[in-house]
This record gives C-alpha cells, sequence and structure tokens, in this order.
C-alpha cells in the first residue's frame, strides 16, 4: 500500500450510478487516476475493497433506506474529507421532491403494503441530513472538467474550486443568445453553474438539474423573470424537480429578499 | 472500528445481489435483489409537463440513460401524436448504437472476460491481455463519444427532446465518427472471434422464453413496435402488459415479471435467438459460423450474443452516417399541439427490452409506466443460480457456488453495481423450518395436504401427520385420497399458502426437516417428487411459488406401516410447532 498517496473510497447510496459511472467514463484519464490516489475502495470497478481510514470518500446518492445511514455514518467516522458527489447526494436528488406524507402515499402505490425483507425504506434525504458533509458536487451526473478539477486540486493539496455563479454566467463566455429573451422560460439564472451551460448551448432552456445556485441574487432573478412575463409558479414547480429538499430554504431567501 | 464490505452489506438483510440458502443437501432459497432504496421515479413526474418527464424519467439509470431517453420519446411522441423527421430519426439511432457499443464493450471485456479466462478481475487480466483492455476501453469511450455528439452530454444528455432536437451535430462530427467506426473494425471481428469462441462452462438445461422488441420488416434492430416472443407471439406495443405482468416480491425494491406465469428472459440473447436469422453483411456471416442450438438454453451465451452485437453497430454506423448526410437540413424540432394522450414506446436497452408508458391530460403527465429489463430477468435469474447451485451442491463442489452465481448473474448484466461481486451462499440455520414455516404462516393461513404411502412405512410420514393434525383441531386439512373432493381449497385460492406434508429423500439424517418452495423442487434436479407431475399441471407459477412442501427425511421405506423413532419425533416437533404458531 502506497503510504503518502491520499486514500479515497468512491460510495453509492440510491441514486441511478450516474456520478460514479462518469468517474469510469473518464476512460482516458482513468489509468492516471488510479496511479495518482489510493482507490480504496470503489465498488463499481473493483472487488478487493478495503473498508479503513480514508483521506476523502465521494459520495453518490441520497439516503433511501435505514442501512444506509448506518453506512453512511461509518463513511464519516472512517474519513477526514467527505463529499457529496453529484445532485442526489447534495440535495437528495429528484427522488427526494417529496415531503413525507406525499412520500408515504406514492410509496404505498407503488410497494402497497408489502413489508421488506431487506431494509427499511426512509423518505429520500441528501447526506447532509445525517452527517456533517464538507463539500459539494452537484450536479446531474457530476461534470466531468468540474470532477477532474476537483481531483486535481486536492491531489495537489489545493482547496477545491467552488462554483457559487448560476448557469447564465456560462452561458454569457459562451454567446449563446439568451433564451429569455425569445420567450423561451429557461431555469439557467436560478441554477448552479458547473455544466459549461451545455442546454443553452443546443438552443435548450436549463432544466435546472445542478440544483440551486448559492450565489445566485434571486432576487433580481425573481424580478427578472417576472418582468419578462413568464408564470412565477410554473418556474417554482420547474425549480423543485432538480432542487430535492433544498427547495425550501432556497424559496425562503428568495421571499425574504423580494419583500 | 466497524467495517463495511460487500459482504457486511450482503448480510445486513441478507441481500445485494444474489444469495442462496443452503439447507443440509438442498438449495432451499435463491433471492436476487436490488438492494437500492425505492425511488419513485414512476410518481415523480405526474403532474409535470411532457418536457420534464421527458427530461427526468431517464435518471432511473445513467447506463442505460440514453435508451430511457428514447424510450421516453417513443412513448411521448406516440401519445402527442408527433412525427420527428426522417434525420432525427436516424440520429437517435446513431446515438443508441452509442450506448449498446459503450455498454457492450464494458461489459464482455471488463466484466466477462476476467471470469471466462480465470482473472481476478480486469486489471489483472491486463497483464496478459493489454492489448485487448486498451482498445476495448477505447471501443467504450467511441460510444461515449457518440452519445456526446448528439445528445449533448455523455450521461442524461437533454439534446434529444420531443419532436426531435434542441441542435443538430455538425457534419463534421458525424464523418468523424464514421471514419473512427471504420478504423475499430479489425478490432471488432477479433471481439466477436474472441467471445462466440469461448468455451462457456455448461449451465444445466433449463430452456426459457425470449422476448425482444420486433423491428419489423424482417430487420434486426433496436426498437419496435411489437414485441415478440420465441415462440413467434406478437404484442402490440400497447399491449405490453399482456407480457410483463409485473408484481412486488419482498426482497427487492425491483419488481419482477412474469408472463403466463413463467419467467422470460430479455436481453443480448433473446435478441439474437429471436432475430438473428435477419443479421445481414459481416454480422450475418459471423451468426452463421458461430450460432448454434446450444446458445438458447445456456445464459453465458449472453457474451457471444453481446460480441455479435457490437459488430452489427458498428457495421450500422457508417451506413447511418451515409443516410443522415443526405437528407436535407431542416427544423430540428418539430412543433406539437395535442394536450391529451397516451402512448406507448418499447426500445432495446443493451440489457433488453425496455417499456415506458406515459399518459398526458391536459398538458400534463398523468400517469407513468416504466418496466426495464433487470426487472424482467429477475425472475429468470433466480431460476438459473437456483438449478446451478443445487448441481454444483449435487457434485459435492459446495466450494464453487458463490463464484458460478456471480458469473450467471453477471451473464445478464443487471447493471454494474449489481454485477460487481455480490453473491453470497449462507447456511441455513439449524431448524430453519421453524422460522421459516413461521414466515409462510404471516402471509396467510396455510392449507395442508398429507400425501405417502402408509404401508411403507417413513413414506407414510405425510399422512399420519395430517391426521394427527386433524385431530389437533387444526383446520383445512386434507389427506392425499380428498384432494379431489376440495380442489376448490387448494386450487383456487391463491393467496393462502399451501403446504405438502410429505416424506422427502434429501439425502439427510433421518429425521430432518425442511422446508422447501414447491417451485425450487421443479426445478430441482436431485429431488424427484411424485407429486410433480399432477401439481404441476394443476396450479400455476404464482400460487407455486406460495407453496411448500414440508419434508421429513425417511429412515426406511421398507414394507410395514409402523414410523421410524427419529421420524416419529420429527413429527411430533412439527405439530408443537404447528400448533405453537395457530395459537400466537
Ligand atoms: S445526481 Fe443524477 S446522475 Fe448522479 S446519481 Fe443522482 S440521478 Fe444519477
Ligand atoms: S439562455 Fe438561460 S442560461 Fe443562458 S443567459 Fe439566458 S437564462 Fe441564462
Ligand atoms: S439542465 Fe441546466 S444545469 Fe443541467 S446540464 Fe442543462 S444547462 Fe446545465
Amino acid at each position: 500500500m502506497n503510504k503518502d498517496k491520499l486514500k479515497i473510497g468512491i460510495y453509492e447510496l440510491t441514486g441511478c450510478a450516474g456520478c460514479a459511472l462518469l468517474i469510469t467514463d473518464c476512460e482516458m484519464e482513468l489509468i492516471d487516476i488510479f496511479n495518482a490516489a489510493d482507490i480504496q475502495s470503489f465498488l463499481m470497478v473493483k472487488s478487493d475493497n478495503i473498508e479503513g481510514e480514508l483521506d476523502i470518500a465521494l459520495v453518490e446518492g441520497s439516503v433511501t433506506t435505514e442501512n444506509e445511514i448506518e453506512e453512511l455514518k461509518d463513511i464519516r467516522e472512517r474519513a477526514k474529507v467527505v463529499v457529496a458527489f453529484g445532485l442526489c447526494a447534495s440535495v437528495g436528488g429528484i427522488q427526494a421532491r417529496f415531503g413525507n406524507k406525499e412520500w408515504k402515499e406514492n410509496y404505498q402505490k407503488i410497494y402497497g403494503d408489502m413489508e421488506m425483507t431487506h431494509t427499511k425504506p426512509v423518505q429520500s434525504k441528501p447526506i447532509d441530513a445525517y452527517i456533517d458533509v464538507d463539500l459539494y458536487l452537484p450536479g446531474c451526473p457530476v461534470g466531468k472538467e468540474q470532477f477532474l478539477h476537483f481531483f486535481t486540486r486536492v491531489l495537489k493539496g489545493a482547496p477545491p474550486e467552488k462554483y457559487p455563479r448560476p448557469v447564465c454566467v456560462t452561458c454569457k463566455y459562451n454567446e449563446n443568445d439568451c433564451l429569455l429573451n425569445k420567450g423561451i422560460p429557461c431555469l439557467g439564472p436560478l441554477t448552479a453553474d458547473g455544466c459549461g451551460s451545455i442546454c443553452p448551448n443546443h438552443n435548450l432552456p436549463c432544466t435546472g438539474c445542478w440544483g440551486p445556485a448559492e450565489g445566485a441574487n434571486p432576487t433580481s432573478e425573481y424580478f427578472l423573470l417576472k418582468e419578462k412575463g413568464f408564470d412565477i409558479e410554473a418556474i417554482k414547480k420547474r425549480m423543485s424537480n432538480y432542487s430535492g429538499t433544498k427547495l425550501a430554504e432556497f424559496f425562503e431567501q428568495f421571499k425574504k429578499e423580494s419583500k | 472500528m466497524k467495517k463495511i464490505s460487500v459482504d457486511h452489506l450482503a448480510r445486513v438483510e441478507g441481500n445485494g445481489g444474489i444469495s442462496a440458502t443452503i439447507d443440509g443437501k438442498i438449495v432451499s432459497d435463491v433471492k436476487f435483489s436490488i438492494y437500492e432504496g425505492p425511488r419513485l421515479i414512476e410518481k415523480l413526474t405526474i403532474g409535470r409537463t411532457p418536457e420534464e418527464d421527458v427530461s427526468m424519467s431517464p435518471r432511473i439509470c445513467a447506463i442505460c440513460s440514453v435508451s430511457h431517453k428514447n424510450a421516453v420519446l417513443r412513448a411521448m411522441e406516440n401519445a402527442l401524436d408527433v412525427k420527428v423527421s426522417p434525420k432525427s430519426y436516424l440520429l437517435r439511432e446513431l446515438m443508441h448504437m452509442g450506448e449498446f457499443i459503450e455498454s457492450h464493450s464494458l461489459h464482455t471485456f471488463y466484466l466477462a472476460l476476467p471470469d471466462f479466462l480465470g482473472f481476478p478481475n480486469a486489471i489483472a487480466m491486463a497483464s496478459k491481455y493489454e492489448f485487448e483492455v486498451k482498445i476495448a476501453l477505447e471501443m467504450k469511450h467511441f460510444g461515449n463519444h457518440i452519445m456526446k455528439t448528439i445528445n449533448g452530454r455523455y450521461i442524461h444528455g437533454e439534446n434529444a427532446v420531443i419532436g426531435g432536437f434542441g441542435k443538430y451535430p455538425a457534419r463534421e462530427e458525424l464523418l468523424q465518427i464514421k471514419t473512427r467506426a471504420i478504423h475499430f473494425m479489425p478490432f471488432v471481428f477479433k471481439t466477436v472471434n474472441l467471445f462466440c469462441g469461448i468455451d462457456y462452462p455448461d449451465c444445466p438445461d433449463a430452456p426459457t422464453l425470449y422476448a425482444c422488441c420486433e423491428p419489423g420488416d424482417n430487420k434486426f434492430g433496436f426498437w419496435g413496435d411489437e414485441i415478440l416472443l420465441s415462440t413467434g407471439k406478437t404484442f402490440h406495443r400497447d399491449d405490453y402488459k399482456k407480457l410483463t405482468n409485473e408484481f412486488v416480491v419482498s426482497h427487492s425494491f425491483a419488481k419482477h415479471s412474469l408472463y403466463q406465469d413463467k419467467p422470460y428472459s430479455v436481453g443480448a440473447l433473446a435478441r439474437i435467438v429471436n432475430l438473428g436469422e435477419r443479421l445481414e453483411g459481416e454480422a450475418g456471416k459471423m451468426y452463421k459460423k458461430y450460432y448454434s442450438s446450444k446458445w438458447k438454453s445456456n445464459p453465458f451465451f449472453h457474451n457471444a450474443a453481446r460480441s455479435l452485437e457490437i459488430l452489427y453497430s458498428f457495421e450500422r454506423i457508417p451506413e447511418l452516417v451515409d443516410e443522415i448526410l443526405k437528407l436535407k437540413e431542416d427544423k430540428s424540432i418539430v412543433d406539437y399541439s395535442a394536450e391529451n394522450g397516451k402512448g406507448t414506446g418499447l426500445v432495446e436497452a443493451p440489457r433488453g427490452l425496455l417499456i415506458h408508458h406515459h399518459e398526458i391530460t391536459d398538458k400534463l403527465v398523468s400517469q407513468v409506466d416504466i418496466i426495464t429489463p433487470t426487472a424482467q430477468n429477475a425472475e429468470d435469474i433466480e431460476r438459473y443460480c437456483h438449478v446451478a447451485a443445487q448441481k454444483l451442491l449435487d457434485e459435492g463442489k459446495e466450494d464453487q457456488i458463490r463464484d458460478r452465481m456471480d458469473i450467471i448473474v453477471r451473464a445478464f448484466d443487471p447493471c454494474i453495481s449489481c454485477s460487481a461481486h455480490m453473491a453470497e451462499v449462507r447456511n441455513a440455520p439449524k431448524n430453519n423450518w421453524k422460522m421459516q414455516l413461521e414466515e409462510v404462516t404471516q402471509k396467510g393461513d396455510p392449507a395442508f395436504i398429507g400425501v405417502g404411502n402408509p404401508t411403507l412405512s417413513d413414506d407414510g410420514a405425510g399422512i399420519k401427520l395430517a391426521r394427527e393434525l386433524k385431530n389437533a383441531g387444526i383446520q383445512d386439512v386434507l389427506l392425499e385420497s380428498e384432494i379431489e373432493q376440495d380442489e376448490d381449497l387448494w386450487i383456487n385460492d391463491s393467496d393462502r399458502p399451501l403446504i405438502f406434508l410429505d416424506a422427502v429423500d434429501f439425502n439427510e439424517d433421518p429425521g430432518k426437516v425442511t422446508l422447501l418452495p414447491l417451485h425450487l423442487i421443479l426445478n430441482n434436479t436431485s429431488l424427484s417428487h411424485r407429486l410433480l407431475p399432477t401439481v404441476s399441471g394443476l396450479i400455476n407459477y404464482s400460487k407455486m411459488k406460495n407453496t411448500y412442501v414440508l419434508g421429513i427425511q425417511p429412515d426406511s421405506l421398507q414394507k410395514g406401516n409402523q414410523l421410524s423413532a427419529p421420524v416419529e419425533k420429527a413429527l411430533n416437533e412439527i405439530r408443537e410447532q404447528l400448533t405453537n404458531i395457530r395459537e400466537q
């Protein structure tokens, strides 16, 4: 075992496996990644996993069963830094939109009354509902560039970069015609940056898959969208698709500032 | 410090992937479960716009995200009566090829090949097969590149939308895809020869039914508007439920499926079995060279089938690019005005038939039903694993069961996380039947039928036990001779468990008791059970899954009407246990 390499573990809770898959999709960089760090545990690609002390744990997926709560707490105990890897881990993912009551009703509609023998399901929550999280890398899935940036920086001992901007910033760099001017409701102003503004690059509105932007200025965006004549209720509904449990907080701030 | 490991996870509640329970000389249970939590995806998009649904529902699974995208788009466009331009149609096919190349090259070279060449994993294999491992990675990358070029991202691209695409890829990008596809050809041939030429281990004969999309026009392909079965039967897409009949099982958040009460398989092998004859060009030649009837009953040939599909895709790509470039420019998105409708979309994901059904009411999504390939394969995965595990156990190779089940599950390529090493073999605790009996009685009040021949000493154990239970005042106990009088009780009442009481020779110490699900005995090569000819014709598979044999190992089957001492002792124990349960 290499002593001076960073010990990294990659874990999957409930999601679509897209964020972990994204790491394997860095084909050309994969061998370098495996050489540069000591990947102790990564179920998707290897079976000889070691579960011990870690420098960094990347956790994909939201928490939806009691087993996962236990697993997550154990990861926290072992890791110096825990990263919420992807939208599911950061905000609970698309599956975290339901409130508890709504969740129970919908759960019943699908699974009926059958008691599960393998574990107990719980309403979907982001990982920071159960443990302290040191860093968030949102995105559904995480962006490849964002991941590689993050990875190279921590390898060199530099603090990881944050993206406290909305998608519009990159969209402007990319010199796209703003879709709002064409009457198309784009969630770019409210959504965290990091994807490279892919959707507007393809003439399509942002659907918000990076979750709410931390450093956005919701008040001015609110007036902007309103002024452009968009239906604020429809925008909120759209925004909720990819905001998981963090939507309430977001609109709290939204409301406060717009007063 | 506590440790998490695959084993630990697998053991917590018994399941992460596949587990087998061994009770003495028999494999008494096999369970395949998806251990990921429930995400309720089908409910999340209700009340959203069709566009939001198209964006969100592929988030079910990243590994098949393009297949999900094409399936939801086909469903929506059927529902809203949208006809995309030929250019969009062909570009969608091209991005589908990207997913097949990506997924199949990852699976065959990185997950399957080490199994059959005897390496623990791909990294260990790389020292001897450096070239293959490296080029396979490039091939996978090429698949991703196609998806990214057309759909905007490797995973969950958003460029494909209802009506077409946000933006078409540039001509140069398409030409580059064509050139690269041609450059890969020598390696693609190598891939086919490698995977079709492997001497796959025998799998105990367990033929199954295969289902896939009917591409139409006597062509091979990855989507269609009908479902084709290996019997030749077809269903229109809107009748998909006649095939799938999904139901919930208590050991997994993924539902299972049965066709006419029997398990069936989907995936590469299903496509090659059902459609292989239609392959043209080099893929057609290779099919003729390698395909044999052996493929049909052995899931390991999924890998051979995948290699043929890789070749098919690489041959199709240059054709597709040429066809696309011949078409003149169009608006890329077709508008639509429908506000109501329902539609089903069928595609072949790399791991098999994928069905999306979406309904729109007043411009908003009102109903969603998604049936994934792995859910359809789950029953067959359990069945094949059970047959193989029992065979190894019979041959005294218990130590090989875990690995063998691992390989079988992996052959179906359920998804990457499931196909990592997750198999588990458990030894049943002592007196396991008592716990199982309690579990069964929780599902409902069982009916009992005692069977056997009282003139052959211990063979009369079932009959004697039934009589004693009757005397002890337990309800709904029948003797073999009374079966015909009371068919209602045991054939028609499908919710109640049914338990046969019988002497069963399972090669154990006399007097040992076991509780076996009947559908497992049916698969079982070592237990020949006299009941089966009668019963199997009469009760269907789901009833069978709720039917058990409480078996007692006999000592002597000589003429005589006395039970041996150990069997007598076992009867007492069973009676006690049952009266206890009834009293609770
Ligand atoms: S964040 Fe998105 S891509 Fe990542 S696991 Fe969750 S659903 Fe999948
Ligand atoms: S198109 Fe969308 S992301 Fe781009 S500037 Fe306009 S609102 Fe922002
Ligand atoms: S939906 Fe928005 S955040 Fe997501 S990829 Fe598109 S532009 Fe980026």
